[in-house]
Order: structure tokens, then C-alpha cells, then sequence
């Protein structure tokens, strides 16, 4: 990725951006990692390649970051999306960033393994070439097709009794360890004191026990409803593989079945639980 | 041994300024209606985060009632706007989880209607009685006990 | 020491005795969190030449979370009730020595000002039978931090995968030589010959550095601007301090069981949370990820080492399989060691 390198390098020596976080080689050659480039001799180490899945975006609100010049961030779709639904929630200012856009052909779902498969959220991707950028980058090539497994569950717990759903997350939700790993690489978790790191009252508790677990679990997936871009780090991040996908996914579904309501899209959008319209549903209120 | 009928608990989260003050005139207006509320006040239904259900859950409701103001008569002028669009979002995120979303009611219920709450209430008291104890909830509330 | 020999067969027999006498048999599964407790022992499978499990056994000593206490509020006074013992034998089975020398390395803490009685009656009661590891990935450096694919301290007893159906079964410790007596019957005469030669062929990870040298540099430097590096890109997860086998921290919360009654939880906790340091007058010292990173490489390689003379860390390499931002510990201990010998 050459052109990455001399635009990285660039932007640096010219003081077009104080730094660019992007993407470097991993421990293996399978792998890649998020890095951050100060000077331009680090852009010598930009990469992007299919490893290159994180989301960088969970860095953009960082405090150092902030009122400190132009951050510059290498952005796929789905990482512009994430910036885009950040700018729309009033936590970056749009000229404080600059997004390389990268064309991106898709993310394998899961680093440093022989099945390099796609990431969930590759298959069924509108944003090969991201909807906002200062430059774009890179080829679009042909992407292989692939079965969206993800769905097809979505689907099936869909059509299962309510037994069988409990059933389901009981079990998955018991594996959880509350490391909180799902919150720390979202991009939309930016709460500076997270409700469940609240004491005083206890509305989450934070014992690994099937309740607590249950209770972070749903107020998380609740949380993000709506605002979920869908870059499914959470459930790649996650130490006890819980499929996070499966419910952050489908609550971004009922957004866009109730309110028609995709995030991360239009800059101009109106947020959908920052905003109401009078003619919302009210079918289910006596 | 005789057997206790089930006696469902019931929370109710109410915004102060309509269906608080309507349940205080159903007070006030001598209306009787079954024990099985506790009421807690908040400013606006737009106070309400689902943390909120998922404690009252937690800690031994069989039901949940959230009321207020009719859309448009908001103290606030559009909490319940907010709120209204949050309540869509949960019930289906409840509905997927396997959790009975039909033990949580919404309503809204002015300060003036003080009848309309008692109906509101005892149509919950009832429902929820029908249905029984919350079996999924109260499952999970025995772990990390001590046995008697 | 001791050495005999038991087949595959034999191994599994020994194992679905255990179970029918009551022990808890903790085995590698590749599905959940990596380890469970075997029911079935057909199941069991010595896994030396495969990728370790995301998250060690450290679970089965020291659980996620776990009451320690309960109380029972009384008319005008309340009533403290303990925890239940531990009274449940453990028999972990097929531990790497990356995983077998966790329970010796967190004794020492949990052993040191205040004999910590919830990790001591598990830790008492547990057997180690360890194996000999034919695995080793980029990850990997237990050679490193003083040990080995081959390693027996940590172990009770500890297997070397002879062939597809023989292991040799080394006794180390008393314990474990008390533990094996009744199922005797299982084992047959070693060949101590053998068993040399399939350990000399096995490969170990090469040394990617020197502790001792992290540890003198770290002790100087502790305002380097390195750190201001290899901790930039930490999200502060928490996976690396949960999926590690030495990693102890924990946070202790009150909780109601319901009205009458609540607990005292001792729960995960781990030094790249945002809040672990956070002061009731709200400062916080540990203020940002750097030094929050800061502080997870000083104490595994240098607060431990100084006050109990062992690395907090074993070098099976999880916590950088599983970092979902690819900080490898390995490679920043590598830096820190050409940065010290620059000097």
C-alpha cells in the first residue's frame, strides 16, 4: 500500500494532521493491528490489507485526542460509518478529523486462523467505498459471495418459542466474564463513566453471575439500539465468544423495520433516540 | 398446609406531574383498587431508562408499569416523545431475549383521570396474575444464595 | 524421580474412575472459555500439540465471581454467615507447564501478608497432572520467563505423550505420588530411556528476551517516554488480565440476595480498567491507557519478581492471541530488552 505510506507520510511532515491512526503489520503475517503514526517515519509502517478488521474510530474519542489538531484515521465503510454516526452524536467535530478512505474488498472475521472467512459485517456491505472521505484510496476488486450464516440464525431464534430464546442467551450469557472487552472496542461506547460502573445505586451489578451478566448484557444491546454501525468488534473482541453480532444486528434490523432508521449513513441525519416524531407508534400503550 | 394464592408485584414507574397526581385522585375520590402496586415517582416517563425494568425485575416484580402524560401534555413538553420511541425498541429487544415483554405495560394517563388509572392498574394486577410468578427471572435470582 | 508408563485406554479408565469417586475433572474444551469439568471420560483429550485454550483454569481456583460472605439482616442487629468450604477434590488434566506453574506463581501472593483461604482450599485440594507441550506458535515464549515445553515444576504428576497411546507418567511431588497409589493399577513400569528421547526432540520456542534485564531496565525508567508507545493503542479490555493464568486481581461488591438477605462478592478485576484505580476523593493516578499499560508490564515483570522472586507470567501468550488490538507482550518485552542493552 504504497500510496498509503507517501499520503501518511505527507499529511505528517505537512502538518496537515498531528497523527494518523491506522493499521500496521501483527505478530504474524496474518495479522494486523491498529497503530499510531506520530512522525513520518512511522507512516513507513501504514498498512491495509484484509486483516485490517478493527475499527478504528473507538480511538477517536479518546481525550488526547481531543481540541489537540487534525486527527488524521485510515477508514474502511463500515469504520466511516462509525465516524459518521459519532459526528451526528455531537462527540467529534467534523474538521478535527481527516478520513483516508479506503476501497475495501472485506475483513476475514477472525485474526491469526487458517478459515479466512469474511466478517459478518462484510457480507452484506453497501460501503466498499466509504460515503465520506478527504481522499480515497486503494481497488475495488471482485468480492466472493458468501452464505450470511449471521442472518440465518437471526432468523431461527426469530422463530423460536420464548422458551427456547432464554434457553439460547441463558446459556450464552452465562460464559460471559463482564471484562467488558465488548464496550472498550465499540466505537459508540464513549460514555465517560459507563451506567454500569455506577455505584451509587447499583443498577448493573458487575458479579459474573447469570443476573448480572443477563443485566449488562441487555442494557448494552438496549443502549446501542439504533446507534449499533454494526462493525461486530464486540463479538470478535469477546474472550468467552458470546455472538454479540446476533443481537446488536437484529436491534439494528427493528430500527430500520420501526423507524426506518439505518446509523451511521447521512451526516445530516437526526439521531434516532436523540429525536421523536410525533406520529411514532403507540399501538402498545393503553 | 394452606396454599397462598399467588399475589403478583407489581412496579410502577409514573411521571409526577400526570399519572402520579391522577393516581392521587384516585385517592382522593375514595376509588379502591388492589394492593399490589408500589409506585415509583419519576420527573417524566423520559427519566425512564429500561435499567429501570430489568432492576424492578431483578428484584422480584412480576409485572412492570410505565405511565405518563399523553403525548402532546408533557411537563417537559417531549419526554415522553423520547421515552415512547425507547419502549418499541425494548419490548422487541425483550421479545428476542425470550423474556415475556407482555409483563411490562405502558399507558398514559392524565391528572385527571384518576378512574382510568384504577382501570389501568387492575387490568395489570389481573393479567399478571393470570400468568404466575416470573419463572425466568426468579431462576436466576437463585444463585449465590444461601439455603435456609 | 518416579516414572511409569499408562496407555491411552488406561488413561481414560484412570480418568472415569476419578469421576465416579466424585473428583471434579477439569479438562480442556475447545468450545466457551477453553476449560470445563469432564463428565463423560471418553471425552478427555491431551491436547500437547494443539493452541492453548482462550482463558486458563484459573476459574476452577479462583471463580469469576464468588461469595465470600453472607449477611442476614435481624430485627435490630444482622448475622454473618460464612461462605460454604471448598470441599471438592480438583484434578486438572493435561495443564501445559505454562498453565501448570499458575497455581505455585499466585500461591505466593495469596499466601504472603493474608493467607487467602478461598484460592488455599481449592489450591489445596487440587492435582496437577501436567503434560509435556509439542505446540509452539509466534506467541509462545515460555522460555522466556523460566520455563519450558518440558517443565515438570508446577506439575503432580506429569504426562509425556509417548506415542498416539502411550504417556509417560512422571510423579514430582509427594502429593501427587499419594494421589496416583490407589490407581495403581493402572500404570505399568516406565522406560526412563524412552521417555529422554521423546523429550530431547521436542522443540522449544527460542528466548526472546531476557526478564532479568526488563526488569533492572524497568526499574530506572519508569517515566520513559517508551511507555508512551506500546500502550496507545490498548482499549483497556481487560481480555489480556482475564484470559491470563497468573493475572489475580479482584474487586469485592456487596449485593442483595433480597430484602432479608446479600453477599460479599470477590470478583475479576484487572489493572487496564479505566476506574481499577480511581480514589474515593475522584483522583485517579492511573489516569490514561499509557499508564495503565505501564502498569500491567512493571508488575508482571518487575513488582512480582521483587517481592516474591518469580515472573507473573508463564509466556503461554494468550493475552496477545486474544488482544483484539494485537499488543503482544512478548514483542514489548523484546523492545524493552533492546532499549535496555542500547544503554
Amino acid at each position: 500500500m504504497n500510496e498509503l505510506k507517501q499520503l501518511g507520510k505527507d499529511l505528517l511532515q505537512n502538518g496537515t494532521v498531528k497523527v494518523i491512526i491506522g493499521y500496521a503489520e501483527g505478530t504474524t503475517p496474518n495479522r494486523a493491528k491498529p497503530f499510531i503514526a506520530r512522525t513520518p517515519e512511522d507512516a513507513e509502517k501504514l498498512v491495509f490489507n484484509k486483516y485490517c478488521v478493527n475499527n478504528l474510530a473507538v480511538y477517536l474519542t479518546r481525550k488526547e485526542y481531543k481540541g489537540k489538531g487534525t486527527v488524521g484515521i485510515v477508514a474502511k465503510g463500515c469504520d466511516v460509518k462509525a465516524i459518521v454516526q459519532l459526528i451526528q452524536e455531537n462527540q467529534i467535530i467534523k474538521d478535527d478529523v481527516y478520513i483516508i478512505g479506503m476501497n475495501c474488498n472485506g475483513a476475514v472475521a477472525d485474526l491469526g486462523k487458517a478459515d479466512e472467512s469474511l466478517a459478518v459485517k462484510c457480507l452484506n456491505c453497501k460501503v466498499h467505498t466509504p460515503h465520506l472521505y478527504h481522499t480515497l484510496l486503494g481497488k475495488l476488486e471482485e468480492m466472493p459471495k458468501t452464505e450470511d450464516e449471521n442472518l440465518k440464525m437471526i432468523q431461527k431464534l426469530d422463530a423460536m418459542t420464548a422458551e427456547e430464546k432464554w434457553a439460547f442467551w441463558e446459556a450464552e450469557f452465562e460464559k460471559c466474564v463482564k471484562c467488558y472487552a465488548c464496550r472498550q472496542t465499540c466505537p459508540m461506547c464513549y460514555c465517560e463513566r459507563c451506567i454500569a460502573d455506577k455505584t451509587q445505586p447499583r443498577w448493573i451489578e458487575s458479579s459474573a453471575h447469570t443476573r448480572g451478566n443477563f443485566s449488562w448484557n441487555i442494557i448494552r444491546a438496549f443502549h446501542l439500539s439504533g446507534r449499533c454501525i454494526g462493525c461486530g468488534e464486540c463479538e470478535r473482541a469477546c474472550p468467552a465468544q458470546i455472538p454479540l453480532t446476533l443481537l446488536n444486528r437484529k436491534m439494528g434490523m427493528v430500527a430500520f423495520k420501526e423507524f426506518g432508521y439505518s446509523a451511521g449513513m447521512a451526516l445530516d441525519n437526526p439521531t434516532l433516540v436523540g429525536n421523536y416524531n410525533t406520529t411514532d407508534r403507540e399501538d402498545f400503550i393503553k | 398446609m394452606e396454599e397462598k394464592t399467588f399475589e403478583p408485584k407489581i412496579t410502577a414507574f409514573v411521571c409526577n406531574w400526570c399519572t402520579y397526581t391522577g393516581a392521587d385522585l384516585a385517592g382522593t375520590s375514595r376509588l379502591k383498587y388492589k394492593p399490589n402496586i408500589k409506585m415509583i415517582r419519576v420527573p417524566c416517563t423520559g427519566r425512564i431508562d429500561p435499567v429501570f425494568i430489568t432492576k424492578a425485575f431483578e428484584k422480584g416484580a412480576d409485572g412492570v408499569l410505565i405511565s405518563g402524560c399523553h403525548p402532546g401534555d408533557c411537563h417537559y413538553n417531549t419526554g415522553n416523545f423520547h421515552a415512547r420511541r425507547r419502549w418499541v425498541l425494548f419490548t422487541e429487544l425483550l421479545n428476542y431475549i425470550g423474556i415475556d415483554s407482555s409483563r411490562l405495560f405502558f399507558s398514559w394517563v392524565s391528572a385527571s383521570e384518576g378512574k382510568k388509572f384504577v382501570d389501568v392498574v387492575s387490568n395489570v394486577i389481573d393479567t399478571v396474575k393470570a400468568k404466575g410468578p416470573f419463572q425466568q427471572y426468579q431462576k436466576i435470582n437463585k444463585e449465590f444464595v444461601l439455603d435456609e | 524421580m518416579e516414572e511409569k508408563i499408562i496407555s491411552q485406554g488406561n488413561l481414560v479408565s484412570f480418568v472415569g474412575e476419578l469421576i465416579k469417586n466424585n473428583c471434579m475433572v477439569i479438562g480442556e474444551d475447545k468450545k466457551g472459555l477453553g476449560w470445563k469439568r469432564i463428565t463423560d471420560a471418553g471425552e478427555i483429550k491431551i491436547n500437547h500439540k494443539d493452541i492453548p485454550s482462550n482463558i486458563s483454569y484459573k476459574e476452577f481456583l479462583f471463580p469469576k465471581t464468588e461469595s465470600i460472605f453472607y449477611y442476614k439482616n435481624k430485627k435490630e442487629d444482622y448475622e454473618l454467615v460464612e461462605a460454604p468450604e471448598f470441599k471438592d477434590k480438583i484434578v486438572f488434566l493435561g495443564a501445559k507447564p505454562c498453565d501448570a506453574r499458575s497455581i505455585e506463581i499466585m500461591s505466593k501472593v495469596f499466601n504472603w501478608d493474608y493467607k487467602d483461604k478461598f484460592f488455599n482450599e481449592r489450591a489445596d485440594n487440587s492435582i496437577v497432572i501436567g503434560t509435556a507441550c509439542n505446540y509452539q506458535d509466534e506467541f509462545c515464549f515460555c522460555t522466556s520467563v523460566n520455563l519450558s515445553p518440558s517443565t515438570e515444576k508446577g506439575s503432580d504428576l506429569f504426562l509425556v505423550p509417548l506415542d498416539e497411546n502411550t504417556y509417560a507418567l512422571k510423579i514430582v511431588t509427594e502429593k501427587g505420588k499419594e494421589f496416583i497409589q490407589p490407581y495403581a493399577k493402572y500404570l505399568t513400569d516406565g522406560n526412563i530411556t524412552r521417555t529422554q528421547e521423546t523429550l530431547a526432540k521436542v522443540k522449544s520456542p527460542e528466548k526472546k528476551f531476557e526478564s532479568g534485564k526488563v526488569r533492572e531496565w524497568i526499574t530506572g525508567n519508569f517515566e520513559h517516554k517508551l511507555f508512551d508507545a506500546i500502550g496507545s493503542t490498548c482499549v483497556g479490555c481487560g481480555q489480556c488480565a482475564f484470559a491470563c493464568p497468573v493475572c489475580h486481581c479482584f474487586d469485592i461488591v456487596d449485593e442483595e440476595c433480597s430484602y432479608e438477605c446479600g453477599r460479599r462478592m470477590k470478583n475479576w478485576d484487572a489493572c487496564q480498567f479505566g476506574l481499577f484505580t480511581l480514589h474515593s476523593s475522584g483522583h485517579n493516578p492511573r489516569d490514561n491507557q499509557n499508564k495503565r499499560y505501564r502498569q500491567r508490564i512493571a508488575h508482571k515483570f518487575k513488582y512480582y519478581t521483587d517481592k516474591f522472586d518469580e515472573v507473573l507470567c508463564t509466556g503461554c501468550g494468550r493475552c496477545s492471541r486474544g488482544c483484539p488490538v494485537g499488543i503482544d507482550i512478548a514483542q514489548v518485552a523484546k523492545e524493552i530488552n533492546l532499549v535496555a542493552n542500547q544503554v
